[in-house]
């Protein structure tokens, strides 16, 4: 009956109409083929803090829910015999404070990454973290993901933007650190805490940003490759450059002739002048190193480009028999590390679809085969050599096996005793991060 | 454990040549760069190996005695000052380069290696350590990583949380952990990321993995004399608002002007109110576009006088300038009391203002030398420590400076920390509940508060109080109300 009190708690804290316990309503946001108890959206902070007060005296397990865009990553859920409650943050996206002459911005965690793009824009200013499906991603999820995107080799990811923030513990209690000033040592950088911690010791309310001008002039040169090696000389010929593009992004599995196999997608932007400088020096870079073909994307081309690079490592469609994985490594072992990751992926008779941060060390992987024992395979090898290895989504009936984040990394018993710090009881997503 | 025998055991661990307890050496050690405070260590050992601080710590939590790190003790909020007094472990000899990793844009230090000579030791691979506080050719790397210090091309380049791929820490357990290696987006809590800033309070590097930023191709470096502050930082905001991002941004006032002009021979004429100091980089393309750009903001808020620094000679010096104005200060006081804090950057032209009426009210000169690009003010409050009340006074000036920036939106520190010197404006800043959530986090590396006791946290009832009632889930007002704050 616990489910009940806490259905009565949820009513009167955010009113009946943002609560439900309908299984039809409810099985949308199920979770590891889990459905919720309860799904609730609360309006502010206070709401969401009375929301996880009520949860956490009813010790009901909790799971944020920003777009849901990302609910097949982690680990398993794990059971428990107390109800499971749904958080939505998607009532939450007021901007609470924009003052675009300080380039700062404070905004609730809910906002898509695609309206706050708009907001931006309007000011000529922009927040240079470009994630798969932003009209859907929230501000939120995108954070407790620490989700990066291809210009994070220009600009950053939101490790280097994101200058205060503001959440909700399991108890309800509300704590903010950092400020809007973009230079700030007052206090423990609890900011670094929250980012990536995958909701497990606290749900983000608000973050505040700093922001950057919109560039005024950007151009994207595409080199396209017969081979990897080929495409991952170039990346090294600009990486020993003075050349400074905001993406150098590497592609294979996109195009069906092997003339053109791979490509490497580099992306300048600033001042005109600086600009075109890049567009004559890597189209040259690139023919030094064989490049079947060179093309320089610009204006709306080059925006939809991109926003399809951006939506490559997208995980809330699968189709079946498909798998996506995020490998990192040190950036100058990417060429190697992904020329095995291709020759496993043959050998295993799977089909394999590459989008590589090729200066950064950070490769997504699409993968499609039949059934989920050669996936597994295929995890296995690849997480024997690359121990960073995160399974961001597997077909639905693939075992626990093939969830979670890769090897155990150093440190694990210090980030368990942080969580059991922030959440004792573990009722923040149990099992799927940090256990 | 008594002090005779603590020495004993650690003159076992780190050897003759790497103890310091006599009474007279111990001096040096009783504070950082910031005079207000000061406090006595038991003994300090400086030790060459992880080994060796690893044994120091589990000693020190054996005899229940702090350990507080040291750096090359450049510090301003009293950080490495040994406050509850305890060891002071200083890295002065764990001060190599081991490696640098150009192809993976990485290099791995020990934290007693000078800031500057770190960028020196990279600029035959064509590259640079790029946060560069004033204090560079005296403060060390694990000095920067633990205040997560800035510098003035942070504002281009970030603070060094940017710039920390990973570090080898000892934990107050004694246990040796590697945070990360420059793999990017590993599984787990940023470990790398909250020591960084935590002010030596949880966890003590012995060796870190920083990033490498290309030198750029071109820099270009202008200063611009004005009438008086206000044209100056009114620039600043200009520029940042029209979305130029130059590289550095710093100002230098009228009284500051005069103190360098003694010093360096720059000749810059003292009817000037005020000198900004920019700095563009980038590719050679479009730069001189940038500057010029940059020169006509400079123009329309009244600039006397935009002079270019041609060679790189010229460029040198005007840095030095920049770099070691605080030095210059000796000039026209005795003393001088630091406030960093940090404003929004357009609220910078009225925070100044305030400035200067504090000056008056105080009746103490003070001079600026700051960060204009981050928002970050350096007001320099002049006075006599001989002087009791200019001593009072001082202190009294500085709050005020803190309770201005904050009314403006600001915070209290932008780049030196808190340490012991602001650990009581903490309340201003945030509430119970947030410093809460710190020490929570504080909580889970160091219980027995063994690290830098007596730091960050409000004076009074310790981190580790604040964490207990954080767990009982007591409402802090309750607390507050019952004299437990
Ligand atoms: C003239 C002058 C100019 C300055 N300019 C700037 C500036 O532009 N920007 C800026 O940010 N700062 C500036 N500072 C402040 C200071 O130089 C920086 O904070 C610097 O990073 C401190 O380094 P340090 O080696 O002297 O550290 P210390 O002062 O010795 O220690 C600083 C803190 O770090 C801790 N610590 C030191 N080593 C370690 C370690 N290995 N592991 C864990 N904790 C450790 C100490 O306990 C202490 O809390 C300036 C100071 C002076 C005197």
């Amino acid at each position: 009956m616990e489910t009940n009190q806490l259905l009565r708690h949820l009513n009167e804290s955010v009113g009946a109409e943002h609560v439900t316990d309908e299984p039809t309503a409810c099985a949308p946001f199920s979770v590891g083929g889990v459905a919720p108890a309860l799904v609730v959206a609360p309006d502010s902070i206070a709401e969401l803090a009375q929301v996880l007060a009520a949860a956490h005296a009813a010790q009901a397990l909790v799971v944020p829910w920003g777009g849901g865009t990302k609910q097949r990553m982690g680990g398993r859920l794990a059971q428990a015999a107390t109800p499971l409650l749904v958080v939505r943050t998607q009532r939450l996206s007021r901007i609470v404070e924009y003052e675009p002459a300080d380039l700062t911005i404070s905004v609730e965690a809910g906002i898509s990454m695609a309206g706050l793009a708009a907001t931006l824009a309007e000011h000529n200013q922009m927040l240079p973290v470009d994630v798969a499906l932003p009209a859907h991603a929230t501000l939120g999820g995108v954070l407790a993901t620490a989700a990066d995107g291809p210009r994070r080799l220009g600009y950053g990811t939101m490790r280097d933007l994101l200058i205060g923030i503001q959440v909700v513990e399991a108890t309800g209690r509300v704590s903010k650190a950092g400020g809007m000033v973009v230079k700030n040592v007052s206090g423990f950088d609890m900011m670094k805490l929250y980012l990536g911690s995958f909701g497990s010791l606290a749900i983000i309310a608000s973050a505040n940003f700093k922001l950057i001008p919109r560039p005024r002039a950007a151009a994207t040169v595409l080199c396209s490759f017969p081979t990897l090696e080929a495409a991952f000389g170039l990346a090294d010929a600009i990486q020993q450059s003075q050349l400074n593009p905001v993406a150098v992004e590497f592609l294979s599995g996109l195009n069906e002739t092997a003339a053109d196999a791979c490509q490497l997608a580099v992306l300048a932007e600033g001042l005109p002048a600086a600009v075109e400088r890049h567009v004559r020096d890597v189209s040259q870079m690139a023919e030094k190193v064989g490049a079947v073909e060179v093309q320089t994307l610009r204006f709306d081309d080059h925006a939809a480009f991109w926003q399809r690079i951006n939506d490559l490592p997208q995980v809330a469609e699968l189709a079946p028999g498909e798998m996506v994985l995020r490998l990192t490594c040190l950036p100058a072992e990417m060429g190697s590390t992904l020329a095995n990751a291709a020759s496993l992926a043959s050998r295993g008779g799977l089909k394999l679809l590459t989008d590589a941060r090729a200066l950064s060390g950070v490769a997504y992987l699409r993968l499609a085969g039949s059934g989920w024992q050669p996936l597994q395979d295929y995890y296995n090898a690849l997480v024997a050599r690359w121990p960073n290895l995160a399974v961001l989504a597997a077909p639905a009936d693939a075992p626990a096996s093939l969830a979670g984040w890769g090897r155990d990394p150093a440190g694990l018993a210090l980030m368990q005793q942080i969580k059991r710090e922030f959440d004792p009881q573990g009722r923040l997503n149990p099992g799927r991060f940090v256990v | 454990m008594n002090r005779t025998q603590l020495i004993e055991e650690l003159r076992r661990i780190v050897g003759p040549r790497g103890l310091v307890h006599r009474q007279e050496d111990l001096l040096t050690y009783d504070a950082d760069g910031c005079v207000m405070d000061t406090g006595e260590p038991h003994v300090v050992v400086v030790p060459e190996t992880t080994a060796q601080v690893a044994a120091v710590v589990k000693l020190a939590a054996r005899a229940g005695v702090p350990i507080v790190p040291r750096g090359a003790g450049t510090g301003l909020s009293g950080g490495a000052t040994p406050i509850q007094g305890g060891i002071v472990v200083s890295t002065a000899r764990m001060d190599k380069v081991l490696e640098v990793d150009v192809r993976n844009g990485r290099a791995r230090v020990q934290p007693g290696v000078i800031n500057f000579e770190l960028s020196q030791q990279l600029k035959p691979y064509g590259y640079q350590f790029a946060p560069d506080p004033s204090s560079q050719k005296a403060c060390t790397v694990g000095g920067n990583i633990a205040n997560n210090s800035g510098g003035p091309h942070c504002l281009k380049y970030g603070i060094t949380a940017s710039h920390v791929l990973g570090l080898e820490v000892v934990l107050p357990s004694g246990e040796v952990i590697w945070t990360g290696d420059g793999t990017p987006q590993t599984a787990g809590y940023d470990l790398t990321g909250v020591l960084t800033g935590s002010e030596g309070t949880i966890g003590l590097v012995t060796e870190a993995w920083v990033k490498l930023t290309r030198l750029p191709e071109a820099v270009r470096v202008v200063l611009a004399l004005f009438p008086d502050i206000a044209g100056s930082s009114a620039t600043v905001s200009q520029v940042i608002a029209s979305g130029l991002l130059p590289a550095a941004l710093e100002i230098m006032d009228r009284l500051a002007i005069k103190a360098v002009n003694d010093m360096y021979k720059l000749g810059l004429p003292e009817a000037a109110g005020a000198a900004l100091l920019i700095e563009v980089d980038g590719v050679e393309d479009g730069l001189d576009e940038l500057l010029h750009e940059i020169t006509a903001i400079c123009q329309r808020n009244g600039a006397l006088e935009v002079r270019p620094a041609r060679t790189l000679d010229e460029q040198t010096r005007v840095w030095a300038a920049r770099k070691n104005a605080f030095g210059a200060m000796g000039r026209l006081a005795p003393t001088y009391y630091l406030v960093d804090t940090v404003v929004p950057r357009t609220k910078l032209p009225y925070t100044l203002e305030q400035v200067g009426v504090i000056a008056k009210d105080y009746n103490l000169p003070i001079a600026n030398v700051f960060h204009a690009g981050d928002g970050n003010l350096h007001p320099l409050i002049l006075f006599d420590r001989r002087n009791q009340s200019q001593n009072q006074r001082a202190l009294e000036a500085a709050t005020q400076v803190m309770h201005v920036s904050i009314e403006q939106g600001g915070v209290i520190s932008g780049e030196h920390g808190i340490g012991v010197e602001k650990q009581d404006y903490m309340t201003l800043l945030f509430s119970t509940d947030d410093l809460a959530a710190m020490a929570g986090l504080h909580q889970s590396f160091d219980p027995l508060d063994l690290f830098n006791p007596g730091k960050v946290f409000p004076k009074g009832k310790g981190c580790g109080e604040l964490a207990a009632l954080r767990r009982a889930g007591v409402e802090w007002g309750a607390l507050k109300a019952a004299g437990m704050m």
